[in-house]
């Protein structure tokens, strides 16, 4: 009955938002309609958010006559996971997928004046675009679907790789930055379909393109750690096709704020940014219709099912052909009066356009090309990390030495960059014995990896005299693009010593006995089996010395789940701030040994660190007062 | 130039979508699907739980026969899929194969019955007659003529390819 009330709030909502997009897109608009539109808005999101809510208080009353809750949660579920247990298959995270999209438009209808000459299209679109995926959710993947006239007594119970924190958060926080692009999205339509060039519209989607880009960043590094140690993986990246339909709307939505940033200033750029906007949000839709119509195989895939495919492919083709189109017939509207002055910080900016336009057209052409040729030539390719790396390093590498160069520039007016300047040259000298210093140290002669080296030293060196001299000098600083470009160099430097330095060795141990790894001495003390509550496990015990002298134990585990026979690896992981030492347990040899998977990756945890300090530079800058730059 | 920048902006997300369509709609042949039509042959074998005789006279309608055992690893995994068609009520014929009586009967007592009668085919003869290699393996029957066999787990997007189009087309299960 409740989840019939649940179902039918969501029916009233999205007829409300059809209203909605009606109103604003076909009827003339006067304040009155502009009342009207924000409005309906609120009341259709009010009756979604109500929907879900209730849907909430199902899974987490464990109401297992609703299908999708029977076949996801289980009583035994903490009450945490009987609610993350709702986006842990297609229907539920496509439910929470669009009450995020609608948030979003519910915050921008509150926080922005009903005079404001674009928000009722802006408000439009958003709603036609969750018309639409309310659409796709009741006619294709209707999670209030019941199971009569006996529900089970008991659910299936959650997928137990799901039952982790990091994973109960990261899809969430994934969505909303997703979803997020909505509102530049809508804007750029809402400001094209006006015709009205003079108007500013840039300024005021600013912060919540740093705030969909923040959730962006956290949701995908969340990712990426949460594989690290629950998945077993033991390491940051993977070039996993659904890894890579997240990167390149983080790439596109970085190069947007980049330009975006241009655009507020002098009005350049505007046919970047706009397209940037478009590209953003699609690439966001591409994710969604690579992730829920199967056509790819990963973790992430949901159910294979061609009807769902079908449906999205059409609307999101529909979404991009349309804003395209929109574009093309105003491009003589957006098109600057001027040309950008060679050197300024504008001709940098519009420099990084151009190559990470490059790296988003990179992973395109690698996650769809095998899909493509094992379409026409019936043969299978697989495109995995050393095409992306070829394409990755150099273009970054690249991209680096711009943004230092671009540390003098200035913004509407071109310079003549001295190299023997003395932060330049100060940061050069200092980069150049480093590298070279490293190169000695540890005896190697990899182009990539030092020039790698070499790019985030210039950022970081860069970067420290500039608040040096902001500290002493009172030179102003921005601080928000020192973070984030700081993170970027530091990114750099620990992604380029993790690949140096890593190692790992499958070792074979018997119980009672050691071997030794890296100048570590390996004991195996003990295994046994242990008991969980909803699974069983094999617990193995190991100590471990390190060169050093000092001993610490790490206890790695196989898992098999009960109610789904699911055989899971839960890693041990000995943290130390300059390196991780991983333990995975494999299977039992014929001769009584062990297989154990060691690895030692170093500077793993400054990797995540400066996804975090990314992410930090955007959350100042979205909490600050002043109008300023990115 | 400009129209070449508005021509390329507007044709790689069509070429990119139209991919896509094709991606999707493109009907993959599945290597365990059969359409090869014959009649049921004739049986004389005895119910899973009563032990008591079953012969052709007694399968009547439209239905699907599914061939399982309580060893096999796959019909475990199948299972869920044909508690599901259950709910859906489509008669399932189980063929019990090649497996021990009161194991099946505890299988079933653990993991739940789909079916509606259960042939028990111990020296696997009837399984023979139907040309079953191992199972799982499901038979579409249209009034006594088998008139589709998939070899190995179906699950729904078999169903959808494989058995949908004929049940649609004979007008089955009404």
């Amino acid at each position: 009955m409740i989840v019939e009330i649940s179902h039918f709030l969501s029916l009233l909502a999205t007829g409300l938002f059809f209203l909605a997009g009606y109103f604003s897109l076909f009827v003339s608009s006067t304040s009155y309609t502009s009342n009207l539109i924000s409005r309906t808005y609120s009341q259709a999101f009010l009756l979604l958010a109500s929907s879900f809510l209730i849907y909430v208080w199902l899974a987490v009353t464990d109401n297992f006559s609703v299908e999708y809750i029977a076949n996801h949660s289980n009583s035994a579920l903490p009450i945490f996971y009987k609610v993350s247990s709702i986006w842990s298959a297609h229907e539920g995270s496509m439910f929470l997928w669009i009450v995020f999209l609608s948030i979003w438009g519910f915050i921008f209808n509150i926080a922005v004046n009903n005079n404001d000459i674009l928000k009722p299209k802006t408000i439009g679109i958003v709603s036609f675009i969750l018309v639409g995926f309310l659409l796709f959710l009741l006619l294709t993947s209707n999670p209030f679907a019941t199971i009569l006239p006996i529900a089970p007594i008991n659910g299936a119970d959650i997928n137990p790789v799901l039952q982790d924190p990091a994973l109960a958060i990261h899809p969430p926080t994934l969505y909303l930055g997703y979803v997020g692009f909505v509102i530049p999205f809508a804007s750029s339509l809402a400001f094209l379909i006006n015709g009205d060039s003079n108007i500013k519209w840039e300024k005021s989607i600013k912060k919540w393109s740093v705030m969909a880009w923040v959730f962006l960043t956290i949701g995908i590094s969340l990712g990426s750690w949460w594989a690290y140690y629950e998945l077993g993986w033991g390491g940051y990246w993977f070039w996993d096709p659904v890894e890579n339909v997240a990167l390149m709307p983080w790439l596109a939505a970085t190069a947007f704020m980049h330009s975006l940033s241009v655009s507020i200033k002098s009005s350049h750029l505007r046919i970047w940014t706009i397209l940037l906007s478009i590209l953003v949000f699609s690439l966001s839709l591409f994710g969604a219709f690579i992730v829920r119509s199967g056509i790819i195989d990963s973790v992430h895939s949901f159910a294979n099912d061609p009807q769902r495919g079908l449906y999205l492919l059409a609307f999101i083709g529909i979404i991009i052909v349309t804003s395209v189109l929109l574009f093309i017939s105003r491009f003589s509207m957006i098109k600057p009066s001027s040309n950008i002055k060679t050197l300024s910080k504008e001709s940098f900016i519009s420099i990084n356009n151009i190559l990470f336009g490059t790296l988003i057209f990179a992973i395109m052409l690698g996650v769809t090309y095998p899909l493509f040729y094992e379409y026409l030539f019936d043969q299978k390719i697989s495109v995995g990390a050393p095409f992306y790396n070829a394409i990755f390093i150099p273009i970054v590498i690249l991209a680096s030495l711009f943004l230092f160069l671009s540390v003098d520039s200035k913004w509407s007016r071109g310079i003549t960059i001295d190299l023997f300047k003395k932060p330049i040259a100060f940061s050069a000298i200092f980069s150049i014995i480093f590298v070279i210093t490293i190169s000695f140290l540890f005896n190697t002669t990899d182009i990539f990896i030092l020039l790698s080296i070499f790019a985030g030293s210039l950022i970081i060196s860069r970067y420290f005299i500039e608040i040096f001299r902001y500290l002493f000098n009172k030179k102003y600083l921005n601080p928000y693009s020192a973070i984030a470009h700081l993170a970027l160099g530091l990114l750099l430097v620990s992604i380029s010593f993790n690949s140096l330095l890593s190692t790992e060795r499958a070792l074979n141990i018997k119980l009672n006995e050691y071997e030794e790894y890296e100048d570590m001495k390996v004991y195996f003390k003990d295994i046994k089996l242990i008991e969980g509550s909803n699974y069983d496990a094999v617990k193995a015990s190991f100590n471990i010395e390190d060169e050093k002298g000092n001993n610490f134990n790490l206890n790695p585990e196989k898992r098999r789940y009960f109610t789904r026979g699911q055989i899971t690896t839960e890693t041990a992981i000995h943290i130390t701030p300059i390196k991780d030492i991983y333990l995975t347990i494999g299977d039992q040899l014929d001769d009584g040994s062990w297989i154990v998977n060691i690895q030692i990756n170093f500077l793993i945890r400054w990797i995540w660190f400066s996804a975090a300090l990314m992410s930090f530079a955007g959350i100042m800058l979205i909490f600050s007062k002043k109008k300023s730059n990115i | 130039m400009k129209i070449l920048l508005k021509i390329t902006v507007l044709l790689i997300p069509i070429i990119f979508i139209f991919m896509f369509f094709f991606l999707l709609t493109e009907k993959k042949p599945y290597p365990g699907a059969d359409y090869k039509e014959f009649p049921i042959p004739n049986f004389n074998l005895e119910s899973l739980y009563e032990s008591e005789p079953l012969t052709n006279v007694d399968l009547r309608g439209d239905y699907i026969i599914n061939i399982w055992a309580s060893w096999c690893i796959t019909c475990r995994i199948e299972h869920p899929y044909l508690m599901n068609l259950k709910n859906k009520r489509i008669p399932i014929i189980g063929i019990n194969y090649k497996d021990e009586r009161y194991d099946a009967i505890e299988w079933l007592g653990r993991y739940g019955d789909p079916y509606d009668k259960i042939i028990y085919d111990f020296k696997g003869l009837l399984a023979l007659d139907l040309g079953v290699t191992g199972a799982p393996e499901t038979f579409l029957v249209h009034d006594g003529v088998i008139v589709a066999h998939y070899q190995g787990e179906i699950n729904n997007s078999i169903w959808s390819d494989v058995f949908d189009p004929i049940i649609k087309e004979k007008e089955m299960f009404k």
